[in-house]
């Protein structure tokens, strides 16, 4: 288990904007500030925040924020609620 | 002439069997007349003939906003306005609600086409089908418009600037007929417009496939997105194109990993990509055998300029190539500046709806950058003359950058420098503004992400001896 920082201020940090605006339902190119520049800062982010590698065909299915936690728990990282 | 049945012809064989030099844009896709467009959203097939008159529009003179989104609806409106008299004035679906009341405002268009607004203030909603609404204004403002200028595309695409470049229908055809001279278009491809028309590049894609190709498919999914990768196999793509950061995400997502049957080539513009890139897609292209084509363009030129043939990719890695078919370049030889000549050069800027009535002929443009050519002919960019840099693909005139900034920051001196097209510097000499007020600016109004943006207080703003702004000192110090 790796250690545990919050997921909703990483995800904040990767769009440049508050966690309260992180819910569960947010999707890709929902918002402007989720766009394919910014998908993949939150990939490099979510990489070093929890010394993971996300596969490539991974990038792909991270197409909302529920999504995103489904998948870092196929990478063993357990996601405050 | 004889042609194989079972192969899809090539666009070059179909192209000069036509006199072209008298077609407007809007018949050569007409004379196309396999040509099928297909709705992502619902799988529904179009062919293009469904598109021809079918809208209710008016028979005047004026203009048209198109907020494109590549759908469906916004390749059924160009299209019924490129056979008309209206003049076309593609802008992104994405644009800042502020800065699409501003343009709106300044060029007061007769029509605008927004399929994300229910209502606009001074226009009334024209039902043109039984799918797509128009919004007409209510007191149309009559100001003269030159016969030849058929489009009006945006020097920015994001920043929301009102300046946008003149281009006639016969810039659009001669820039379609001199990419069709060297891309390997087939009357069966399939085609993804995956990227925006609003964009010179992507229009050039639209163009030259719609008056080549087989299929079109009308999509506002991104190569990030599972969907269009659905789609991709589904209808069987056969070509892809991006600026060097979209090829660099589909290394990221595992694509250069993949035959991809129906994939037979790439194209590439906005920039050199880097040189693992390109190593990694001429292995790609080799082990598959698909071909891929790095082209060098600008909205003045209608679109191409240059491209690199394939098997040139490697040895002549940097170089933006060869001029295309009827143009040429020449090198200042006291700047450096490269110079193009061709029938494709744009006819003149416009700043507000004054601009419109006048029409500037001419075959020469300045591009802005600065260049060398080899032993071999080939040309490589060195520089930029204007202040413009590209982020993410995207093209970010520092200038109005810099203005945007200083409205939305109460006139305080800012100053945009650009780092190696990676990261926006903005310099200012107040010691009290807060870091995260110019990135929010920035993210606002233009969506650039914080994290490239570099924000960096100097104590005072260096000035050259004639008391302008000293960009060169600035950019050393950075």
């Amino acid at each position: 288990m790796h250690s545990q920082q919050n997921l909703q201020e990483v995800i904040a940090k990767a769009f440049g904007i508050t966690p309260n605006d992180i819910t569960d339902e947010l999707e890709y190119q929902s918002i402007p500030e989720w766009d394919s520049v910014s998908h993949l800062v939150l990939v490099t982010e979510l990489e070093s925040a929890y010394s993971i590698t996300i596969e490539m065909e991974d990038v792909l299915t991270m197409g909302s924020v529920a999504k995103i936690k489904e998948l870092l728990k196929k990478y063993n990282v357990e996601t405050m609620a | 002439m004889i042609l194989s049945v079972a192969e899809g012809r090539h666009a070059v064989e179909l192209i000069t069997s036509i006199n072209h030099d008298q077609m407007l844009l809007y018949d050569l896709i007409q004379k196309n007349r396999e040509l099928k467009f297909i709705d992502a959203q619902t799988g529904n097939t179009v062919p293009i003939q469904a598109f021809h008159q079918s809208l209710r529009i008016d028979n005047r003179q004026g203009l048209v906003f198109l907020y494109n989104d590549n759908l469906i609806g916004s390749v059924e409106v160009l299209l019924n306005f490129l056979n008309s008299r209206f003049t076309l004035v593609l802008l992104s679906a994405q644009l800042h609600p502020s800065f699409k009341q501003d343009l709106e405002e300044l060029y007061t268009p007769y029509y605008i086409y927004d399929a994300s607004r229910a209502a606009i203030d001074a226009y009334n909603t024209a039902t043109v089908s039984a799918t797509i609404k128009l919004f007409r204004r209510e007191k149309p403002v009559e100001y003269l418009i030159h016969s030849n200028i058929k489009m009006l595309l945006s020097t920015s695409g994001t920043t929301g600037s009102p300046k946008f470049v003149k281009l006639s229908d016969e810039h659009l055809v001669q820039n379609a007929l001199s990419i069709l001279d060297y891309m390997p278009i087939k009357n069966d491809d399939v085609v993804p417009l995956n990227v925006p028309i609003v964009f010179v590049y992507g229009l050039s894609i639209f163009t030259t496939n719609c008056m080549a190709a087989g299929t079109i498919v009308c999509t506002d999914k991104d190569i990030l997105q599972p969907a269009f990768w659905t789609d991709f196999t589904q209808y069987h793509c056969s070509t892809i194109g991006g600026v060097p950061y979209v090829y660099e995400m589909l290394h990221r997502i595992g694509f250069f990993k993949k035959e991809h049957p129906s994939l037979r080539y790439m194209t590439q513009t906005g920039g050199i990509l880097n040189q693992a890139l390109r190593n990694e897609i001429v292995k790609y292209s080799a082990a598959y055998n698909k071909q891929f084509f790095a082209q060098y363009g600008q909205t003045e030129a209608a679109g191409r300029m240059a491209y690199l043939p394939q098997e040139d990719l490697l040895t002549k890695a940097a170089s933006i190539g060869k001029p295309i078919k009827n143009g040429r370049f020449e090198i200042d030889a006291e700047t450096s500046e490269l110079i193009y000549y061709g029938p494709n050069v744009f006819g003149g800027y416009a700043n507000s709806t004054a601009n419109l009535s006048t029409w500037h002929a001419t075959d020469t443009l300045y591009t802005g950058d600065v260049a060398q050519q080899d032993e071999d002919g080939y040309y490589y960019i060195t520089g930029r003359i204007k202040r413009i840099i590209k982020l993410f693909g995207t093209r970010l005139n520092l200038d109005e950058v810099e203005l945007i900034l200083k409205n939305a920051l109460g006139g305080q001196t800012v100053v945009c420098t650009g780092i190696n097209d990676k990261y926006l510097l903005v310099s200012h000499v107040n010691d009290q503004l807060q870091e995260d007020a110019v990135k929010q600016v920035l993210k606002e109004k233009l969506n650039i992400h914080p994290a490239s943006v570099q924000v960096k207080y100097i104590p005072s703003m260096p000035l050259t001896p004639n008391g302008k702004i000293d960009y060169s000192t600035i950019m050393q110090t950075a």
